[in-house]
């Protein structure tokens, strides 16, 4: 079958960045009766083959929806964002090289557990989507080091 | 029993204390209320569900602190707990707790260390932590089948020398070799997730005596 593609990442300087930031960040989300990943229906359902695909998927999300829609003030706050969106940008051309050699195959599952999070995204608005995300990255960077285990630091 | 809202100060420090999976809700009382008689009631919130749950067992209590594992047993999910402090017909806003999610906050409690002791080698064997569970009768689940990725900080120390070395482990046996006949080692271990960073609990210090060298004592026979 398809080698699931991982990434070698150091997660524990993405997870250092997202910790400084944390507390911060879901202080300002209000709306907890909403989650974006909703991560009972989407993430823990992910089988190993949709791995590279999800990964691949929600990294886009990240860099093409969430930091781009999200508007920060404390300088602070900003320098910890940006540092996830690089790492984040990196993750995302290791998955472009698998992606080539065929390695990343998109099943239909993958697609739809895409499209929840996109449709959860959507139902917001669109600043409060993005804090929502944000704060919601200690959940997706859990699930990208259980699943690509074996190669973070 | 409805009460004026605010006209008590807030519970203040209001945080989880999680072991293993055990999650108390604990907080301080309000200040510039001793001596007064407070009791509180507590509410927890599961995040992506719709609306604050009460907890039974912690209404109108005068404890600072409240049981909720059981309501937070789904580690994989996210949650928020709030306590208020009620006097007579006053009570105070809630004090609410930031996001707790159990699986990357749990501490992870030290596992079962045994040791068994050679003459110039000690062996230990560690056993994972268990997760906690609601009923003695439930079957265990070690922290090992959530957090595949557990270690070991072993550190051994030398009562005689005073020397202390440590390694990190992941599997549950090892042995400790080149060591000196009839001392006195005193091992700790520690377990630890990489991840997000986690206080960390050390086990019991255990001692043991390495055995005495027999090839010298035929000689002195």
């Amino acid at each position: 079958g398809l080698r699931r593609c991982l990434i070698s990442m150091d997660m524990r300087r993405i997870e250092e960045s997202f910790q400084g930031i944390k507390n911060a960040i879901q202080a300002k989300d209000t709306f907890q009766n909403v989650t974006i990943l909703s991560t009972s229906e989407t993430l823990h359902s992910i089988k190993p083959l949709d791995v590279c695909c999800v990964t691949k998927n929600l990294l886009a999300f990240y860099v093409d929806r969430v930091f781009k829609d999200h508007q920060e003030l404390s300088p602070q706050i900003l320098r910890k964002i940006s540092s996830i969106a690089n790492s984040f940008l990196y993750m995302q051309k290791t998955l472009q090289r698998c992606q080539e050699q065929r390695l990343c195959h998109c099943r239909q599952e993958a697609t739809n557990a895409t499209r929840i999070i996109h449709d959860n995204y959507d139902q917001l608005e669109v600043r409060s989507a993005a804090i929502k995300s944000l704060g919601e990255l200690d959940v997706l960077l859990a699930w990208i080091d259980k699943n690509h285990q074996g190669t973070s630091a | 029993v409805s009460c004026v809202s605010g006209g008590l100060p807030k519970p203040t420090n209001i945080t989880f204390l999680s072991i293993n999976m055990k999650n108390i809700l604990q907080w301080n009382p309000p200040q510039g209320l001793q001596g007064v008689e407070v009791t509180y009631s507590v509410q927890y919130f599961i995040y992506g569900q719709k609306k604050w749950l009460n907890k039974s067992e912690c209404r109108d209590i005068s404890r600072t602190y409240c049981d909720l594992s059981a309501e937070t047993s789904d580690y994989e999910r996210q949650y928020y707990a709030k306590a208020k402090a009620i006097w007579g017909t006053n009570c105070s806003k809630w004090a609410e707790t930031g996001r707790f999610y159990p699986f990357l906050e749990t501490q992870i409690g030290p596992p079962e260390v045994a040791l068994t002791a050679d003459e110039k080698s000690i062996s230990i064997v560690l056993t994972a932590p268990k997760k906690w569970k609601k009923n003695p009768e439930e079957s265990s689940i070690s922290l090992e089948q959530i957090y595949s990725n557990l270690k070991y900080n072993v550190s051994i120390h030398n009562t005689k020398s005073n020397r202390t070395w440590s390694q990190c482990v992941t599997n549950q046996t090892l042995v400790f070799g080149w060591l000196e006949p009839d001392t006195l080692y005193c091992v700790l271990v520690e377990s630890f997730v990489p991840g997000p960073p986690r206080l960390v609990q050390p086990s019991e210090k255990q001692c043991v005596s390495t055995l005495k060298d027999q090839t010298s004592t035929l000689k002195v026979k």
